[in-house]
């Protein structure tokens, strides 16, 4: 079978049902086939999963927050609600910045969707202000004093062997019981 | 890749040691890679903590994530939230559509990704 072909019999589309979730890995291969790219991401898979339950009560835990997100760069274009993607604003390596005041991040790196939102509201991709919330009603114990930045990468071995050791030393820093990690 | 990304960094920090929970909207990318917890919210991507100017929603969001947290026995624990986006799902069909695309238009995205893996490439190299 040539490539030609077997790029026509890869992008033969079933139709979704409209109540299933998007199948983000089928749809992301064949529109990268269709504009013309033919060698599909191999997305990380592993069978075993690990599992550590939590050490104590969520009202004694202190949480850590991981996010995609990037801080605002004045000196870059935009990076604004609606902003097309926007690879410049992309960060390289883990950040971290203080939850003691609302950070300004934005996800014009990112391929989020434009169509049907607009990233106009941080508290969608970024859950500090409800974690406040759950701090001050006692549903959690605190916040971490740090949140974390993991740079997305199609290298995952960068991931795995760089960003997640640097997410996890900045944790144990700050003597976090518990993370929520929020993909955009 | 967000999703992919901290689906990894889920893995890591829990095989160390740190339960976890990820908070995301695209299932099959996260349980491909496989994590200890994880809430399936079933909004457009970019909206994991719930919907835009929606108070209800976001805290919602959030404490159903707190529940994953405290209450998955087990990894590959996935709770799918009842909200909806919309009543209309018609949103899932646009994602990456492009049946719909003239020739230009697939060879006009082709450059683009091709420009945009350019400067991402050399920001990289400055950083």
């Amino acid at each position: 079978m040539t490539t030609t072909e077997i790029r026509q019999t890869s992008i033969v589309i079933m139709p979704d049902d409209d109540h299933d979730p998007i199948r983000y890995i089928e749809r992301t291969r064949n529109y990268y086939l269709a504009i013309g790219f033919d060698r599909p991401y191999q997305w990380a898979h592993y069978d075993d999963v690990p599992f550590t339950p939590l050490k104590k009560p969520l009202a004694d835990s202190r949480i850590g927050i991981v996010t995609t997100a990037a801080p605002f760069q004045p000196d870059l274009p935009d990076q604004g609600p609606g902003a097309a993607y926007n690879a410049a604003a992309k960060f390289h390596s883990v950040y971290s910045e203080t939850t003691g005041a609302q950070p300004d991040l934005r996800i014009s790196h990112i391929g989020y969707d434009r169509i049907h939102t607009t990233a106009e509201d941080m508290r969608t991709w970024f859950p500090l202000e409800k974690l406040q919330e759950a701090e001050a009603s006692g549903r959690i114990g605190s916040i971490a004093q740090r949140f974390a930045g993991a740079p997305t990468t199609r290298s995952q071995r960068h991931t795995t062997e760089i960003d997640a050791p640097e997410i996890l030393e900045l944790f144990k820093q700050d003597d976090v019981d518990a993370a929520l990690l929020v993909p955009n | 890749m967000c999703h992919q990304t901290v689906s990894l960094v889920a893995r890591h920090l829990e095989a160390n040691g740190i339960p976890t929970v990820v908070a995301g909207c695209a299932r099959d990318i996260v349980e491909h890679c496989g994590v200890p917890r994880f809430l399936f919210s079933d909004f457009p991507l970019g909206n994991s903590c719930g919907k835009p100017s929606d108070d209800e929603s976001q805290r919602e969001t959030v404490e159903r994530a707190l529940r994953v947290l405290e209450s998955a026995v087990d990894g590959r624990t996935t709770v799918q939230s009842p909200l909806r986006w919309s009543d209309d799902p018609s949103w899932k069909r646009d994602f990456s559509r492009f049946d719909n695309l003239t020739p230009e238009e697939l060879e006009r995205r082709r450059t683009s990704f091709n420009d945009q893996k350019s400067v991402a490439k050399a920001r990289a190299a400055e950083c």
